[in-house]
């Protein structure tokens, strides 16, 4: 157990190393001079454009700036950005702003999807299972960023049921319109995907063996189809979790969240390479650290796999 | 050998149909038989020929639909299994009436211990604790000669071999002592040394419980080892119906004159081995009359006219065939 943990932990950090230094250059590609960008319109003094450049090491060479970049992640010494502001203070403030978003967007979207899911399994072509596939179906096709702004006009504008956007409500009611949305959207897959599993199990020969032992039929549902059927399902809410940061760049900016991923967006427009490249490590390392709790917790469903 | 002990299972004028796109296909046509307590009763059959679908129908564990029971009567000690609530027949299958299947390693539930798997038996029919029994379950691991049956039973399925998983299943059948236990094929997944010895383990466990065993199998070998009587299926219809010893020595039915036939022995040794010419038909295309005239050598017109009903020959003697069963007649007369 110890060692599956850091056998993870070791292999992730060559991929880390990439991920990163393909991030950056990605951000070093970009066309653009960030400064004159953040000045906008107005003239800089070139004594000033040149003491920032050097502050921000934008002169060096790429590998040079990427080094120092690491250097600064890797030590805690986030730095300002170019705006001025303190990187270590806007983590603090934005990442419960995206936990806070992410964590209930999966609570709608677990609790849809494994409501219906299970209902749609255990009931096959009855209405709620017929009925569900046509939505799903509907709901996989729609766009989020369509989504997204058609609720917000709807709920927000119209209805006034939510705020349009911003936090100035609170957890959770600035919160709520943006995370029904993604776990609407989102709900359909794993529904559908827990819905086919369980159909599949329900002719495995060991239910078969368990109605011969004269188990009721509840009892063969949860204790013998059910945890099978599961197992797919858990692999697909590792992928799902580790996706929400991508999704979060795009919902936070739309619903003006103060989050991680507003916070990515902002620096990807104003091409902060330091930024950019520590958010992609903080996501990266949140993206090794679901997988490994997905793969313990397989081990824990699923005998077979253990200490694979 | 006849046992004499109670009729346990009486099967009488089974039929069983399944819904298919193409219209109802009968599986089971008109099918009885019975066992008696330490009676070993082989069903044989060639796959389709509805041997499986008979015991799976009776216990309630055929998908209905597809499957539906047209007619017919599984009497458990006089009680109609068919008839029941499904409430009333879970207290008879899983407890008196038990069954082992043929592929243990899908026949198990893969992510739970085989302990567990055993000890839901007691928890579910006998209302035991969790503790009592697990300690029951290690106790008929025990029974079915799994080596430091103690310290596997908290093992996963996929940690037995095939040998010792069929022993599973069969500890997992035979954990309250049932009356009647069905076996689908028990053996067909392992190879041969382990198929006797999971053979002789049933034979000895029925010898010391007095239970029925109704052996379901393809395999002659199989039946002449262990089976006391022996129904032969064909298409759905018993074709014939005998102690294990007549049966072999004097086939009555063709069917069964051409599987014995086709069994390898010395006798045939740098020969060629004869087989039972074309295929088995189609539930859905069954030929009118009996159905194993198309392949019948010693058929005549007369075999197409109507299904040929099964007919004593001699007292526990039956066979379903007009050219056999008439001259076994003529030949008494």
């Amino acid at each position: 157990m110890i060692r599956f943990i850091l056998r993870r932990a070791l292999a992730a950090v060559p991929i880390g190393v990439l991920v990163t230094l393909g991030v950056f250059a990605l951000v070093f590609a970009m066309p653009g001079d960030p400064l004159r960008e953040l000045a906008g319109d107005k003239p800089i003094p070139a004594a000033v454009l040149a003491a920032k450049r050097a502050q921000y090491h934008l002169d060096d060479p790429f590998i040079v700036q990427y080094l120092l970049s690491m250097k600064d992640i890797l030590t805690g010494h986030f730095g300002t950005t170019f705006a001025g502001a303190d990187i270590a203070d806007q983590l603090r403030l934005r990442i419960p702003v995206t936990l806070k978003l992410t964590l209930l967007a999966n609570a709608v979207q677990w609790t849809l999807g494994l409501f219906f899911g299970i209902y749609a399994g255990f009931k096959r072509n009855g209405w709620v299972d017929r009925s569900l596939l046509l939505a799903t179906l509907v709901l996989l096709a729609v766009p989020g960023l369509v989504a997204y702004f058609a609720a917000q006009y709807l709920f927000g504008v119209e209805l006034k049921w939510f705020p349009v956007s911003g936090v100035l409500e609170g957890f959770p009611r600035s919160y709520l319109l943006p995370a029904l949305v993604i776990g609407v959207l989102g709900f359909a897959g794993l529904a559908r995907l827990l819905r086919t599993s369980i159909v599949e199990t329900v002719n495995a020969d060991f239910v078969k063996t368990a109605r011969a032992k004269g188990l009721g039929e509840q009892r063969v549902l949860w204790r013998h189809i059910l945890p099978n059927a599961l197992l797919p399902v858990v692999t697909f809410i590792g992928l799902d979790l580790a996706g929400m940061f991508g999704g979060a760049i795009i919902t936070e900016s739309i619903f003006n969240l103060p989050g991680l991923g507003q916070f990515m967006f902002q620096a990807i427009k104003l091409k902060e390479g330091g930024v950019v490249v520590l958010l992609s490590t903080l996501a990266f390392i949140s993206f090794i650290l679901i997988n490994l709790l997905i793969d313990l917790l397989y081990g824990v469903l699923d005998p077979r796999v253990r200490n694979v | 050998m006849t046992a004499t002990g109670e009729v346990l299972l009486k099967v009488d004028n089974l039929s069983v149909e399944f819904d298919t796109p193409h219209g109802p296909v009968r599986a089971v046509d008109g099918v009885s038989w019975q066992v008696r307590a330490g009676e070993m009763l082989a069903i044989l059959g060639e796959s389709g020929s509805g041997k499986s679908v008979s015991t799976q129908a009776l216990t309630g564990i055929l998908e209905m639909p597809p499957g539906r029971i047209v007619s017919g009567t599984a009497e458990y000690r006089g009680a109609d299994l068919i008839q029941m609530t499904t409430r009333e027949r879970r207290r008879i299958v899983g407890d008196r009436i038990t069954m082992v299947f043929q592929d243990s390693l899908s026949a198990l539930n893969p992510v739970q211990s085989v302990g567990t798997q055993i000890a839901e038996c007691y928890r579910v029919h006998r209302g035991m604790s969790k503790r009592d029994a697990m300690k029951k379950a290690a106790e008929m691991l025990d029974q079915v000669r799994i080596p430091a049956a103690a310290k596997r039973v908290g093992d996963y399925p996929h940690e037995f071999s095939g040998g010792m998983r069929q022993r599973v299943m069969l500890a997992m059948a035979l954990a309250l002592d049932p009356d009647v236990l069905i076996a689908d094929e028990p053996t067909t997944a392992l190879d041969v040394t382990v198929q006797a010895q999971i053979l002789e383990l049933i034979a000895d466990l029925q010898a010391e419980r007095d239970m029925g065993v109704v052996l379901i199998t393809h395999d002659l070998g199989v039946v002449s080892d262990v089976a006391d009587n022996v129904v032969v299926m064909y298409a759905g219809h018993v074709v014939e119906r005998a102690a294990t010893a007549e049966a072999l020595e004097n086939p009555v039915h063709p069917y069964t004159e051409g599987l014995l036939g086709s069994m390898p022995s010395a006798d045939l040794k740098g020969r060629e081995l004869p087989t039972i010419p074309g295929t088995p038909p189609s539930l859905r295309a069954i030929p009118s009359g009996c159905a194993f005239r198309t392949r019948c050598p010693i058929a005549v017109d007369d075999c197409a006219a109507e299904v040929p009903p099964l007919l004593t020959i001699a007292p526990g003697r039956e066979a379903a065939c007009i050219r056999r069963t008439s001259l076994a007649a003529k030949e008494a007369v």
